[in-house]
C-alpha cells in the first residue's frame, strides 16, 4: 500500500515536469507550441508581454504567405496563440527571470513560481534598440515612440521624424502617411536598407524627406518635442529638423540576459545554433530573432519554431 | 464600482491586452479611441503628460501603459 502511494506520488511529481518549456510567445515560440502540442508533448509557453512579440506591434504584414491581402500583426499573433492552445499548449504570462540548463531536468524561475522541463526552446526574441541622443530619455513616451502602430494616431497633421530606414522604419512610415504628410527619415547609412517594394512605395510620396549618412545628435524642446538636431557625417554639417514626434527603428538587441551566459552566444549576443536549432547544451534549442541568422522575419521565426520543436521531440525520444 | 477609462488606438496591441484584461475580470470600462477623438487625445496628453497609448484612468488615477500590478492594486484585485 505504501509502495503504491509512493509510486503515485512519484508519478505526480514526474507529471509536473514539462516535456518542453518554450520561453517567448512570438511567432517562433507559438509555432513551436503548435508542433510540440501535435507531437503530444506536455508544453508550456512563457510570455512576458504579449503574444506575437514584435510582430504584434506591426500594423499590417504583407509578406506572410496565405494572406493575399495581408494580415494585421496582432490578428496573426492571436490566431497563432489560439492555434497552439488548440493543441493543448499551456501559457504562463510572466517573466522568465533565470534558468538552469545543465542536466536532464532544466529549471526555469518565473516571477511567481519555478517550473521544470526535460527540454527548452529559447524564443525570447529581441527588443528595439533605444535612441542614443541628448533628450532621448527626457522625451521617451512624450514625443519619442518605438511603436508608430500604437501611437501614430496621436500625431495627426504633425511633423514627424523616423530614425532608421530598414523594413520596420519604412513600413511604419507608410503607416504614418495616413495621419501626416510631413515625414522625414534620418538614416545613419548612405542608403535605405528596406525591401525594394517598400522603398518604391515610400519614395512615391514626394513629400517624404530623407537625410542619409546622418546621425541624430539631440531631440530638443521644453515640455514637448520641438525639433531634432542631426549631423550629416559626410558633409560634417548640422541640421535642425522641426518635429513634434520621433519614431525610432534602429535595430534590435537580443533578449538573453536571463540566460546568464549558460548558452553560447555570438559576439553580438545572439544564440549560436546548428541548422536543427540545437545550442551547445543538450536539450536546449533556440528559435527566431534571438538566434544568429541573416534574415529576421515572421516567416523565418515560424520556420525556426517548427524545426526546434521537431528537434526537441527527437531529443526526448532518444533519451 | 471604480470608474475605468482606457484611452486607446485600435491598432495598439497593449490597448487590446488591457481591454481584454478588464473584460476577463468583469470590470466595466469606457474605451476612448484617441485616433478619432482629438479632444480626448488632448485630454489624455494633458492628464498623463504622455503621447503614447494606452493610458488608463481608474477613479482619477492615471496609469501609463498596461501596468497590471498598478491596475490590480487600484482595483483591489489579487
Amino acid at each position: 500500500m505504501l509502495q503504491l502511494k509512493m509510486k503515485k506520488q512519484e508519478e505526480s511529481v514526474k507529471s509536473s515536469i514539462y516535456d518542453l518549456v518554450i520561453i517567448g510567445g512570438g511567432p517562433a515560440g507559438l509555432t513551436a507550441g503548435i508542433y510540440a502540442g501535435r507531437a503530444r508533448l506536455k508544453t508550456l509557453i512563457i510570455e512576458e508581454k504579449i503574444a506575437g512579440g514584435q510582430s504584434a506591434t506591426t500594423e499590417h504584414l504583407e509578406n506572410y504567405p496565405g494572406f493575399k491581402d495581408g494580415v494585421g500583426g496582432i490578428e496573426l499573433a492571436m490566431m497563432m496563440e489560439e492555434q497552439s492552445k488548440r493543441f493543448s499548449a499551456e501559457f504562463a504570462y510572466e517573466k522568465a527571470i533565470s534558468v538552469k540548463l545543465k542536466g536532464d531536468t532544466k529549471e526555469i524561475i518565473l516571477s511567481s513560481r519555478e517550473v521544470k522541463a526535460k527540454s527548452i526552446i529559447i524564443a525570447s526574441g529581441a527588443s528595439p534598440k533605444k535612441l542614443k541622443a541628448d533628450g532621448a530619455d527626457k522625451f521617451h513616451g512624450k514625443g519619442i515612440s518605438y511603436c508608430a502602430t500604437c501611437d501614430g494616431a496621436l500625431f495627426r497633421d504633425k511633423k514627424i521624424v523616423i530614425v532608421g530606414a530598414g523594413n520596420s522604419a519604412i513600413e511604419e512610415g507608410i503607416f504614418m502617411q495616413r495621419f501626416t504628410k510631413d515625414i522625414t527619415f534620418v538614416q545613419d547609412l548612405p542608403y535605405l536598407t528596406a525591401e525594394k517594394i517598400l522603398q518604391e512605395r515610400i519614395q512615391n510620396y514626394s513629400d517624404t524627406k530623407f537625410y542619409l549618412n546622418t546621425l541624430v545628435k539631440s531631440v530638443n524642446g521644453n515640455d514637448r518635442v520641438e525639433s531634432v538636431t542631426v549631423t550629416d557625417r559626410k558633409a560634417n554639417k548640422e541640421y535642425q529638423i522641426p518635429a513634434d514626434g520621433v519614431f525610432v527603428y534602429i535595430g534590435y538587441n537580443p533578449i538573453t540576459d536571463f540566460l546568464d551566459k549558460q548558452v553560447k552566444l555570438s559576439e553580438q549576443g545572439y544564440i549560436i545554433t546548428d541548422e536543427n536549432m540545437k545550442t551547445n547544451i543538450d536539450g536546449v534549442f533556440a528559435a527566431g530573432d534571438v538566434r544568429v541568422k541573416d534574415f529576421r522575419q515572421v516567416i523565418t521565426a515560424a520556420s525556426d519554431g517548427a524545426t526546434a520543436a521537431h528537434s526537441a521531440e527527437k531529443y526526448l525520444e532518444n533519451k | 464600482m471604480a470608474v475605468v477609462k482606457v484611452y486607446s488606438t485600435p491598432t495598439c496591441p497593449w490597448c487590446v491586452k488591457a481591454k481584454q484584461y478588464f473584460a476577463s475580470k468583469n470590470i466595466p470600462y469606457t474605451d476612448i479611441n484617441v485616433a478619432v477623438d482629438r479632444n480626448a487625445a488632448m485630454e489624455m496628453v494633458q492628464k498623463s503628460g504622455q503621447q503614447g497609448v494606452p493610458v488608463i484612468e481608474i477613479d482619477g488615477n492615471i496609469i501609463v501603459g498596461f501596468d497590471q500590478a498598478r491596475i490590480d492594486s487600484l482595483l483591489g484585485l489579487s
